[in-house]
Parts: structure tokens; sequence; C-alpha cells
């Protein structure tokens, strides 16, 4: 079978196809050619297999809700058939149309399939409301992967988050269908506004107060049980997520607490301004902001991408700072953007390079410094 | 004294230490030279097929300095000259005598050393053919006999999987240790940097004069000279030389200048699963690995490497010892494929890396083979690679220079100060197989050739 889709075969174009399942099954067989001449165990397929364990509490706490906020009064089981068949096809549609766009990009551009895909396509149906129209899905899947990740070289390459990108040109191009109080439940009838869209909606007012009044408690907003995205709710289930990231060290543990930082100190900064004003989101608390909309998510899943991340620690560290600060900023200052961490993220993957050649730098005088202190 | 700790980096747990116990490696019939051991050298040669040399007589000299000399590891009559492509020469066979004669030099007790002059021990390190026993970085080539160095580095804490162990080392023999490091201060005239193990407790090392003491600890690479240096006398650009010598060479330099003549045994170590008998191994410059392990069983399907398993030689039976190696590995060559390894929970597979259930018990019962384990990915920067480095080096942005030949950026990330051999656990732990320690290796060929 193998020489069909070798060198002068005649499927050599297929050639990734084959490798990518090929290496599904079984590990490759090769041996070590030069020094070292022993590996780790560790490959890009574990590496990327983890991240989609980590995914799993906020996915399976995605599906339980997105049936209970269908229907609450309906028992669990129904919940999660309910939520099943909601999230599956979103997912399905996900990974069949980016991985066809994935797979084309190999085939054109001869290189293997990577599978940073495998995160990409499920990270975005989880940013998305339960009952988004499947073609929609396609459609940003699509322009994730190919403007999002190969037209700057493909995977290792990419300056932004792919599923970001996916997420950002379904909310610019079909606002309709991403924002507002009816999108967020499968059930048309039900309307259900956001905390966010809540906190956010009267003027002049305390948000704290206004989102509890709506019948959002903190407990309940920690635990997910709340409108909004596939698997954006449960901080809870994200937490879960972020332990294995961080024991397993795939994501960079000081991108989160820098986000956590950034979005405490700026949350603070804002509570300090919020009696002079009329805008009612300054007077959330940071446990607020870590509990309500895509925070949790973004920040464990999104923001720690190692591609579009800073790649330094220190980088990092400044990164999240940033990214965490911008998100409260975003929130609170525009409106329009109520679920800020998108887009602070987007600009987060932005400034990465920048921070990063200010820390080469950093690293540069350092070393200058030891060679004149010896 | 105070004492560098470095927490970056990794001691391979890896099956098949050697037992310390020393044993004789036979005369063998043959002796080999291999010109590519001696990076730096492009050899011209002095013998033709059918000459006899004496221990210690020229067999090639440098093209661009014929002082520089290469002498034969033992007597006897050449036998082949193999030449590869375009007339480089890869092997100079040696037919040894059945008794055989060395070349003599001048003879000195320990204190006449301590008066010699500069000019003088150079000449008897060149003539005698000991001479590339000195290296020097940046590059990694024979010591350049026209230029001095600003130090010279002694590491005698070596962290590599099987490495022989300096305390047993000396307890055989340490004659020449004192002479060896009086020569080296001599001739340089710069401070000569001898480098123990926070733990070490070695009299002969402590009570050592003429060197500045210095204590490391930590994994592996923690006991490469070249983290030393980095530590202690960063190499600043291209012209900075600093010359580094393995603590055995530094024992045979002291014993050609107390016994006048060529000094070619050396101890290796026996180490890997793969073998029968591991253990020490007296043996000499130029053995035949299969001479070495004359009563030693390899497994089928092994790989026998000159040197240790990070950094070494993949040979065959027939290879000669390389010339600055001290260790032989054999460890079993990958077989067939793993069933979908990325979702196994992994109890028997080798991780530095959290990511395998094998970490729970420190990866005990985990075997290492030669296998690559994954499939040649473009490079996710994880912070894999930067935790086994202990050296104030950002290797993702380097790695990038390197790649794109950006020789500026290169220097000023501090390419001099690196050396593959540092960063083989960067290879060894990479999530996308890169062979970083290559590409390192390539950017340095490249700034040297080009800067």
């Amino acid at each position: 079978m193998e020489p069909h889709f070798g060198e002068g075969g005649k499927w050599s174009r297929l050639a990734p196809l084959y490798e990518m399942v090929d290496t599904l099954f079984y590990v490759p067989g090769t041996v070590t050619s030069t020094a070292p001449h022993i590996r780790d165990t560790i490959d890009m397929k574990r590496s990327m297999f983890t991240v989609i364990v980590a995914l799993m509490p906020a996915l399976l706490f995605g599906i339980y809700n997105t049936g209970y906020q269908a229907d609450p009064g309906a028992g669990i089981m129904q919940n999660v058939r309910t939520g099943f068949f909601a999230v599956l096809p979103l997912i399905l549609v996900s990974y069949i149309a980016g991985g066809l766009c994935e797979l084309l990009f190999a085939i054109i551009r001869r290189h293997d399939i990577n599978e940073g895909f495998l995160v990409t396509g499920l990270l975005l149906p989880m940013t998305l409301p339960p009952d988004i129209p499947l073609w929609m899905v396609a459609a940003g899947i699509s322009f994730g992967v190919v403007i999002g990740k190969e037209v700057t070289g493909g995977t290792g390459y990419n300056v932004f988050n792919p599923a970001l990108v996916a997420r950002a040109f379904i909310f610019f191009a079909y606002p309709g269908e991403m924002s507002g109080d009816s999108v967020w439940s499968l059930a048309d009838e039900l309307t259900a506004a956001t905390p966010l869209a809540v906190a956010s909606s009267v003027q002049g007012t305390n948000a704290a107060t206004l989102v509890s009044s709506a019948g959002y408690s903190i407990k309940e907003m920690f635990v997910g049980l709340i409108p909004g995205s596939v698997g954006g709710t449960s901080t809870m289930a994200i937490l879960a997520g972020a332990v294995i990231l961080i024991a397993t060290r795939i994501a960079n543990w000081r991108i989160m607490a820098g986000s956590l930082a950034g979005m405490v100190a700026a949350a603070f900064l804002a509570n300090t301004l919020a009696p002079a004003s009329q805008n009612t989101m300054l007077s959330l608390s940071p446990l607020h902001h870590l509990v309500m909309g895509g925070f949790a998510f973004g920040v464990v899943f999104m923001a720690t991408d190692p591609v579009s991340a800073s790649q330094t620690d220190k980088g990092r560290w400044i990164y999240g700072i940033l990214i965490g600060a911008l998100c409260v900023m975003i929130r609170v200052l525009n409106q329009a953007f109520v679920e800020g961490i998108m887009l602070a993220i987007l600009l987060g993957n932005t400034f990465a390079p920048m921070i990063d050649y200010f820390v080469l730098r950093q690293n540069i005088a350092k070393r200058q410094k030891a060679y004149a202190r010896q | 004294m105070d004492v560098t700790r470095l927490k970056k980096g990794h001691d391979l747990a890896i099956a098949g230490k050697p037992e310390k116990r020393l044993t004789y490696a036979g005369r063998p019939a043959w002796l080999k030279i291999r010109p590519s051991d001696f990076h730096g050298i492009k050899p011209r040669l002095l013998v033709k097929e059918g000459d006899h040399v004496k221990a210690g007589a020229p067999v090639f000299c440098s093209k661009n300095n014929p002082d520089l000399l290469v002498t034969a590891p033992g007597s006897g009559r050449v036998a082949t000259i193999v030449q590869g492509e375009r007339r480089s020469i890869n092997e100079i066979i040696i037919d040894l005598d059945r008794s055989e004669s060395f070349e003599t030099f001048e003879t000195f007790s320990e204190e006449a050393v301590a008066s010699l002059s500069s000019g003088r021990i150079k000449e008897q390190l060149l003539r005698s053919g000991l001479w590339p026993v000195i290296r020097q970085r940046p590059f990694s080539s024979v010591a350049d006999p026209d230029r001095l160095p600003k130090a010279v580095f002694i590491s005698t804490m070596p962290t590599a999987p099987f490495a022989p162990d300096t305390d047993y080392l000396l307890e055989q023999d340490a004659s020449g240790l004192q002479t060896g490091l009086i020569v080296l201060k001599r001739l340089t005239g710069k401070p000569v940097h001898l480098v123990t193990g926070e733990t070490s407790s070695n009299t002969i090392l402590a009570s050592a004069k003429h060197v500045v003491h210095h204590r490391f600890s930590g994994p592996h690479p923690a006991g490469n000279v070249g983290i030393h240096i980095h530590h202690i006398a960063p190499i600043r650009n291209r012209d900075d030389i600093v010359w580094y010598i393995a603590l055995q060479d530094v024992l045979r330099i002291g014993r050609l200048f107390l016994k006048g003549k060529l000094p070619v045994e050396k101890i290796v170590t026996i180490g890997g699963e793969s073998i029968e008998k591991r253990h020490y191994v007296k043996t000499r410059q130029g053995m035949m690995l299969k001479d070495i392990l004359w009563d030693n069983r390899l497994e089928d399907n092994s790989r026998l490497v000159s040197g240790d398993v990070l950094t070494g030689l993949k040979s065959l039976p027939e290879d000669p010892l390389g010339y600055y190696h001290e260790i032989i590995s054999v460890i079993p060559e990958k077989t067939g494929r793993d069933l979908i390894g990325w979702l196994m929970p992994g109890l028997k597979k080798y991780s530095v890396t959290n990511l395998f259930l094998s970490r729970l018990r420190n990866n005990q019962g985990a075997r290492l083979d030669t296998g690559m384990n994954g499939s040649p990915r473009v490079m996710v920067p994880f912070g894999n690679i930067e935790s086994v480095l202990p050296m104030n080096i950002l290797p993702t942005f380097l790695i990038k220079m390197i790649l794109a030949r950006d020789i500026d950026e290169m220097e000023k990330l501090g390419i001099y100060e690196c050396d593959p051999e540092d960063f083989a656990l960067c290879s060894f732990v990479d999530a996308s197989k890169t062979e970083i320690a290559e590409i390192i290796r390539e950017g340095l060929e490249y700034v040297e050739k080009n800067g």
C-alpha cells in the first residue's frame, strides 16, 4: 500500500492523507539517524490530544447546559440528549469543513497534516452559540484555517489563533446570529440574556445588583448553568481543563496567571472609577469578570496557544497581563462588544511578536553585561 | 567556594549503567586513525602504505600548520590508507607490531615542568601528537597552537549517561594529574578552571594546585564543559578562545612529560541494556570497537554508539573508538510500530514531560530505544526545549536565526557559546522531532565559514 503514496507512486499527491491515517493508528517506526540516538516519547499528536482531553470537561458540561437552557425542567438525561444532538453537528461540520481545507492545503503545499487542527476544529464550535446555522460554522472554520493559518505558512507560523480568527469572522460577518438575547438558547421562543448583556443593559446603576436580580448568582455562573456559548459558560469545568494543561505543561501557566493578574488589576481600577461615572460595567468585581462570559475559556484555551502567544517566559507574563487588562477595558468601555476576551486575545496575538522582540533585546543586553563582567 | 546550582536539564534514567569493575582489552592486531575525529585539521599525510611507524611518530599533519601533528597510537606498519570521495582520507590502518617501540621524548620531574617555558611545552605536546587532546571553543575544534586562550576548562563531573566516574578513574591511576595541570598553566599563563561536582569529596582533586576550583550541581548537561564556560567565562566573539580538555587527557599530558613517551591508554565505560557485560575497560587509542568488546556479546537488533547516547557516533564493530570518546553505548534498535501511541496511557513510555503515566514512577521501567517516537512537524514552542537548557540563551529564537542564516542575529543571541552537545537534550525532548542539535551544528559551521 505505502509505495503508491511514495514519491512517484500513483497517489503520491495524497501522501499527507496517507501519513495522517497511517500515523493515526501506528506510531511511525522510524529510528534516529543522528545524535541523540534516543528520543522522548512526546510527539505532536500526544501534545494536541492532551489539549482535547483538557477541553472535555467544558465540552461535556456544555452539552448538558445546552439542553438545560432549552428546557430546564426536562431532566438530566433529556437535557444531555438535546444538547448532544445540538452540539454534535457543530463539531462534525467544523471538523469536516476545516479538515477539507487543511487537507487541500497539505496536498497543494506538500506538507503533512498538522495535529493542531484537531484543537482548532473543536475550539471553534465551543465558542459559538448552540443554535448557529451550520453553514456559518463551515464558513467560519474555512476562513479560520485558510486566512488565519495557511496564508501565513500553516501551523507554527500563524500570527493569530486560527479558531479565534474563525470566531471573529462569524462575529463580524453575521452579527445577528452571534449577539442579542435570542441566540443563546436552542428554543426560538425563549430569550435569555447572558450575564454580560444583563450587566451592560442599564446605565447608572450597579452591575452586580443587575446581574443578581436577573437571577445569576456568582455560584451559578461559576458552575455554568447560564446562557452562553457551548463550551464557555462553566468556569468550573474550564478550571478542570486548566489543571490538566498546567500539570502537563502543554499550556504555559504564566499566560494564565498573567491574564488573571491583568484582569484583577484592571477591574479594581475600574471599580475605583465607578462612582464618578454612569457606566454600570465599571462596578463589576474581578470575580464577576472571571465567571461571566468567555474570559476563563479564552484565557485557558485560546490565549495559551503556544504559536500565537509570546514565546519567551518574560514575554508570556506581559502578554497575559495585556490580555487580562484589555479584556476588562473592552468589556467596560465598549459595550458594543461586551464579550471582550475575543478581541483582547486577538490584540494580544498582534502584540506578541513585539513583546518577544523587546525580551530578546533584553536578553542580548544581559549577555553583553555578562561578557563585560568577566 | 561558591556552588553554581543549575535546575534546568534532565538526568536520563536509562538502563545499563556500567559496574565499577575494570577489565583489560587485550592487545589488538590493528589500530585505526580517523582524521574526521580531529575537527579543524585538514590532514596532509606524512606516511604511505607500507611505512613503519613507532608509537608517537607523525602520521599526518594539518595543512594549515605543519607543526600540528597526529601521531601513531602504536608502532607498526601502515597497512592501508582508506580514501573516500575526492581523495579525502577516511582511515589509516596500522598493523600493530608484536613488540612495540616508542618515540622517546624528553622527561622531566614535576618540579622541572614548573619552570619550563611555554614554547618548550608547546613543542613537546605538538611533536608527540598529544596536542589534539586540547580543543577550543567556539567551534569545538583542535586548539590552534598559534593562539593562546583566555582560560582553560577541565570538567571532572560528567553528567552524560554512562560517563566514567571521576573518583573511580582517579582511584585506578591518578599519576600525572598535577604535572598535567602545571603544564597547562605554564603553557597558557591563563587561569585553569577545574570544575568538580557539588558533592565531590575527592581529595586528589581538592588538593590540586595551580588551578581555579569551581563547583557545579544540577542535572545533565550541568557537567558539560560548555555550560561551565557559559557561567564562568562566556565566549564573547569568535576570537574569544577557551580551551578544554578531558580529565583523562590531563593525566596523559602529565605522563608524557614524566615518562617521555606518548601515553596511548585510556579507560572507557561500556553501558546500555543491549550488551552483556557493562563495566570499565582499559583500552588504547585507536582500537576497534570489536576488539574492545572482544569477550562481550551484543544483542541482536542493537545499536553500537561510540560516545554517549546523546552525542555519540553510530558505529560498526570495525570502527575505531572515537578519539575523544570515553563511553561505548549499546542500546536496543527500535523495531516494529506501536499501536495508537497518542491514546495509550504510556506506563512504560519514557518521557521528560508529564504527558504519560510513566512520569508518576519517574520513568522507572520505561525503556529507551532508538525510535523517533513520532513524525516530524513544524516546531511549536511548548517550552520543552527551554526546560533542559541551563544557559541564558533563547533556543527557539536562536534556531530561527540559524535557519534564516542571519549571522548578525546569531552572534547577538550567543551562537559562539553554543555547542551541539549542550543542545542534545533539546533534540531529545522536542515534540516536533526537530534535530535541534544538528541545527546548532549547522549554524556553527555556517558562522565559522562565513562569519
